[in-house]
């Protein structure tokens, strides 16, 4: 029996018939293993040139699922990134001999991005070091291997702080810049990806290459934003700025439009230095709002707050007693709020972090209440990012999902300035097409608390969520792997196609990071 | 003895999805099937579009080889004493007819495991953290030493004797069996799969085109004459129908099947560090579509092997918590709170059901209850009964019912 092998990239046409998986495309998104030819005489040639390829089960192990856990591979071999020079030598090699490449920085992706599935797979956390800070022009440089929470101690060493990075600062600087990375400041500053001023990148032939908006700017549009199919960052350039201990200001409504309309009037008239929303399931809806200085605080006393339509926290929590009485059936909803309020909201308050009323470190503070009360052993957060006009229908509707899917979960929504110079960054990304101004992005988390559901649970979450996408011409923050079938039911076949030719071009073997998108 | 991390008996659908996943994860992974691939399989093969989509996304786009002609189908036809049809179409377009003999070797061949066919499975012994595997191999015993063992070896599962000698005795058996005719005149549409409530024909009558022929096929409770029910629902067509066939072909083929469990939530799913999954583990859709429920059941069987050792947990204990959400939606499909008030197929009944008039829909309902009485003697009723008024309370089917 005759199985013809399936050209990277390629929708082969369908026997079944054509209206068979109506607008599915026939791609294989849990991609097969690579078959392993050639890989002998690579790591043969990478040995010879000095680079060290660890071969035993236990180091590839480590790396056979990413932290979303629905995908699984596993690399022939694992290379820890030391230099530009050894990744330049990786890829040619890899080029030459056509051995899959997939990059790895914290391993934070979901749908099995930074999965190999076979061939080598480049730990760039060997490359995690700042290179140098100029504290006037307010720049860093460092390698791409580094995670944001080791950025962000090196810079407040220098009094500096990063501008805007993921919540979860495990992730490593290179792996957000092929993303995105949104922050609650991105409403203000754009997203972590907005914040690179120059990279240098290692081409997949192998090519070591600076880019910026000025220098070889198309290929940096192409890296930034890029799913990591056109290079390997290896340093980056980012801006950055003095470091400002924060303001924060908590409001409270059940209502999520309510909420989402007022997170909006927010980012409209610049009211506030940072603002999202986090939410307990949908019946209680926290709109954060921070500030850097005290005149943006007074300002917004002033002319903003009075507008809000949300509670304190007391207040809040009354309308809530009234909510519940007359909804006894509703209890074990009610305690539930009661054990997350009671368990999370401390952890956005300990003292140790904060100083005068203002908290002294968000990074730590985020990054370890996201750890602690959102994270579980399988990270699945599918997401819609959208213009602000469709934004709350398409929270509602993901809503409606979570609800049907699982008994307790989390939204969080954060808007996205958008930089009008970014545009051609912007193209097949995150950043939906449509979106002018700012996008607007939320993320579904379920609370999976120690219960073990199958992927395919998690699989059909995930899907119902995406079709929404899919059903609303929006666009994702994760995009690839195994959703890779959706960026053509997204974006349409002829900007896939263009960028599958661009990849094509620049990587000819279509070795590197192969089975994230195309 | 070959010593390897997960044996698999059967080269069917579900073994490949579960060695899938135990490949990707770096498992050694070992199929043992007792004929030679590519081997034949009695099935309708008709995949529901859910079974589709996961061999497009885990094994990759079909291959023509794997389909028979028409290489699609287009949705559910349900036939009625009362002469009322009831077509409807999947709610995700045309889905494939897959020819099983290539189907299940192209996705044997797609999981990336090792193969070893004309191998009989002939028993295991459970020995703490490791189960010894007994085979024969041209009448040479053989044995395999693995951590884990998944049974996909369909109804009449072996690996199901293996570990529960007793339950074959405890269930209801069914036989169905197929016969191709050669078609002289046939006006019902090659577009679907047809199904007839009816009670005279037996517990599960059908036909639809293959490869230019019509098969006929009958279900019924074992110990039933075969050529005499076939002969019956041969005469209904042709004279109720006017469906014209030449006489049968000699390839008629048949099987016995375990209609049972997944309509009253008594599924088996092993011991210890035997897993079974697919038909072996006692899921089946309503209409009898096993194989997505296979793809589904038999993933997330290897899943269960890798989660186990990421937790450091007993396999059972990760399998029975992970395949709650297959029983729930292979059950919710016999579940008649949800048929009346849910979705739970992938076409829609109530939808066909609201397009009759009011008349044809009490003649349908009171056929469907005549055809649901046939099955009485197995008392299954009090039993559909309590998970259906389970599933709203609890959110899910007692676990306590499985084996």
């Amino acid at each position: 029996m005759l199985i013809p092998p399936v050209v990277p990239g390629t929708v082969g046409p369908c026997p079944v018939a054509p209206d068979a998986l109506k607008g599915i495309v026939r791609q294989q998104t849990n991609p097969a293993r690579w078959n392993g030819g050639g890989w002998d005489a690579y790591v043969a040639e990478l040995r010879a040139a000095g680079v060290e390829v660890a071969e035993s089960m236990a180091t590839r192990g480590i790396f056979a699922t990413d932290a979303g856990g629905t995908a699984y591979g596993m690399p022939h071999g694992v290379v820890v990134a030391r230099s530009t020079a050894q990744v330049a030598a990786l890829l040619k090699a890899a080029q030459a001999h056509r051995v899959p490449v997939t990059v790895r920085g914290g391993g934070l992706t979901t749908e099995g991005e930074s999965v190999a599935y076979g061939g080598v797979l480049l730990d760039m956390t060997g490359m995690s070091r700042v290179l140098h800070v100029d504290a006037d022009a307010l720049t860093v440089r460092c390698e791409a291997g580094i995670y944001w929470h080791a950025l962000a101690e090196e810079l407040r060493r220098e009094n500096l702080d990063y501008l805007s990075a993921p919540l979860n600062m495990t992730s490593s600087v290179g792996g957000t810049l092929g993303v995105g990375g949104i922050d609650v400041n991105s409403a203000r500053l754009g997203c972590s990806a907005d914040q690179a001023i120059a990279l240098r990148v290692v081409t997949p032939t192998g090519d070591i290459v600076e880019c910026s908006d000025s220098e070889n700017a198309e290929l940096f549009q192409r890296v930034i934003l890029g799913y990591g199919q056109f290079g390997v960052i290896t340093e980056v350039t980012l801006r950055v700025r003095p470091y400002t201990p924060l303001r924060m200001h908590y409001y409270y409504y059940s209502s999520l439009r309510t909420a989402i309309e007022d997170l909006q009037l927010l980012d409209r008239n610049d009211a506030s230095d940072y603002s999202g929303i986090l939410t307990i399931m949908d019946c209680a809806v926290n709109l954060l709002v921070a500030f850097d200085s005290d005149e943006r605080e007074a300002a917004f006393k002033a002319t903003w707050e009075q507008r809000l339509r949300g509670y304190g926290e007391f207040g809040f929590a009354l309308c809530m007693a009234g909510h519940y009485a007359l909804r006894p059936w509703q209890i074990g909803e009610a305690l539930y709020l009661l054990r997350r309020k009671q368990a999370v909201f401390p952890e956005f308050r300990r003292p140790e972090f904060h100083r005068d009323g203002r908290m002294d470190d968000r990074s730590v503070v985020f990054s370890r209440a996201v750890w602690k009360h959102w994270g579980s052993r399988n990270m699945v957060i599918p997401d819609l990012a959208t213009s602000a006009d469709r934004f709350v229908e398409a929270v509602e509707r993901g809503n409606a999902v979570c609800r049907k899917y699982f008994r307790h979960y989390t939204l969080y929504c954060v808007g996205i300035k958008l930089r009008a110079d970014h545009a051609p960054h912007y193209e097949m990304s995150c950043v939906p097409p449509g979106a002018e101004g700012w996008a607007y992005g939320c993320e579904f988390e379920p609370m999976i608390e120690g219960e073990v559901y199958s992927r395919d649970h998690f699989q059909s979450f995930k899907n119902a969520i995406y079709d929404i996408g899919v059903d609303m011409g929006a666009s994702y923050y994760r995009f690839g792997g195994m959703m890779k079938g959706y960026i053509r039911r997204v974006f349409g076949d002829a900007l896939v196609d263009r960028h599958l030719a661009m990849k094509r071009q620049a990587d000819p073997a279509m070795i590197l990071n192969r089975d994230v998108i195309f | 003895m070959r010593n390897v991390d997960v044996v698999i008996v059967g080269a069917s659908l579900a073994a490949a999805a579960a060695a899938k996943r135990t490949v990707d994860a770096g498992l050694e992974t070992i199929i043992l099937e007792r004929k030679e691939l590519p081997r034949h399989k009695i099935c309708s093969g008709i995949l529901s579009p859910r079974g589709h989509r996961f061999l497009l996304e885990n094994f990759g786009p079909l291959p023509r080889e794997v389909l028979h002609e028409p290489t699609s189908c287009r949705g559910v036809t349900f036939h009625f004493p009362c002469r009322v049809e009831m077509p409807m179409d999947f709610f995700h377009g045309t889905t494939p007819h897959l020819h099983r003999k290539y189907s299940d070797y192209w996705a044997i061949q797609r999981s990336g495991a090792e193969v070893h066919d004309q191998t009989s499975f002939a028993g295991l012994e459970q020995r703490g953290d490791h189960v010894i595997v007994h085979a024969r191999r041209g009448g040479e015993p053989i044995a395999y030493r693995a951590r884990q063992v998944i049974g996909a070896d369909g109804p009449s599962s072996l690996v199901v004797r293996a570990v529960y000698p007793d339950y074959t005795k405890q269930i209801p058996w069914f036989f169905v069996g197929q016969k191709f005719h050669e078609i002289i005149d046939c006006p019902l549409s090659p577009d679907y799969f047809h199904f007839w409530f009816h009670p005279g024909l037996g517990h599960y009558t059908w036909s639809h085109a293959r490869d230019g022929r019509q098969i006929v096929g009958v279900g019924f409770k074992r110990g039933d004459n075969f050529a005499k029910k076939h002969q019956v629902v041969e005469q209904y067509l042709r004279d109720k129908h006017g469906v014209h066939l030449k006489p049968a072909d000699d390839d008629h083929e048949g099987c016995a099947e375990n209609f049972g469990p997944s309509l009253i939530n008594r599924y088996v799913f092993g011991k210890d560090n035997v897993l079974l999954t697919g038909q072996a583990a006692g899921f089946l859709n309503m209409i009898g579509e096993g194989m997505s429920c296979a793809l589904h059941s038999g993933a997330i069987s290897g899943e269960a092997i890798v989660e186990a050792a990421r937790r450091n947990r007993p396999v059972q204990e990760i399998y029975r918590k992970m395949i709650a959400s297959e029983v729930r939606r292979c059950t919710d499909q016999w579940n008649p709170l949800k048929i009346a008030f849910d979705r739970p197929h992938e076409a829609d009944f109530p939808e066909a059901l609201m397009k009759l008039s009011w008349r044809e829909r009490r003649l349908v309902l009171r056929d469907m209850w005549n055809f649901v009485v046939l099955f009485k003697e197995f008392k299954w009723g009090r039993q559909i009964a309590a998970a259906a008024l389970q599933r709203p309370l609890f959110g899910a089917y007692p676990v306590q019912r499985w084996l």
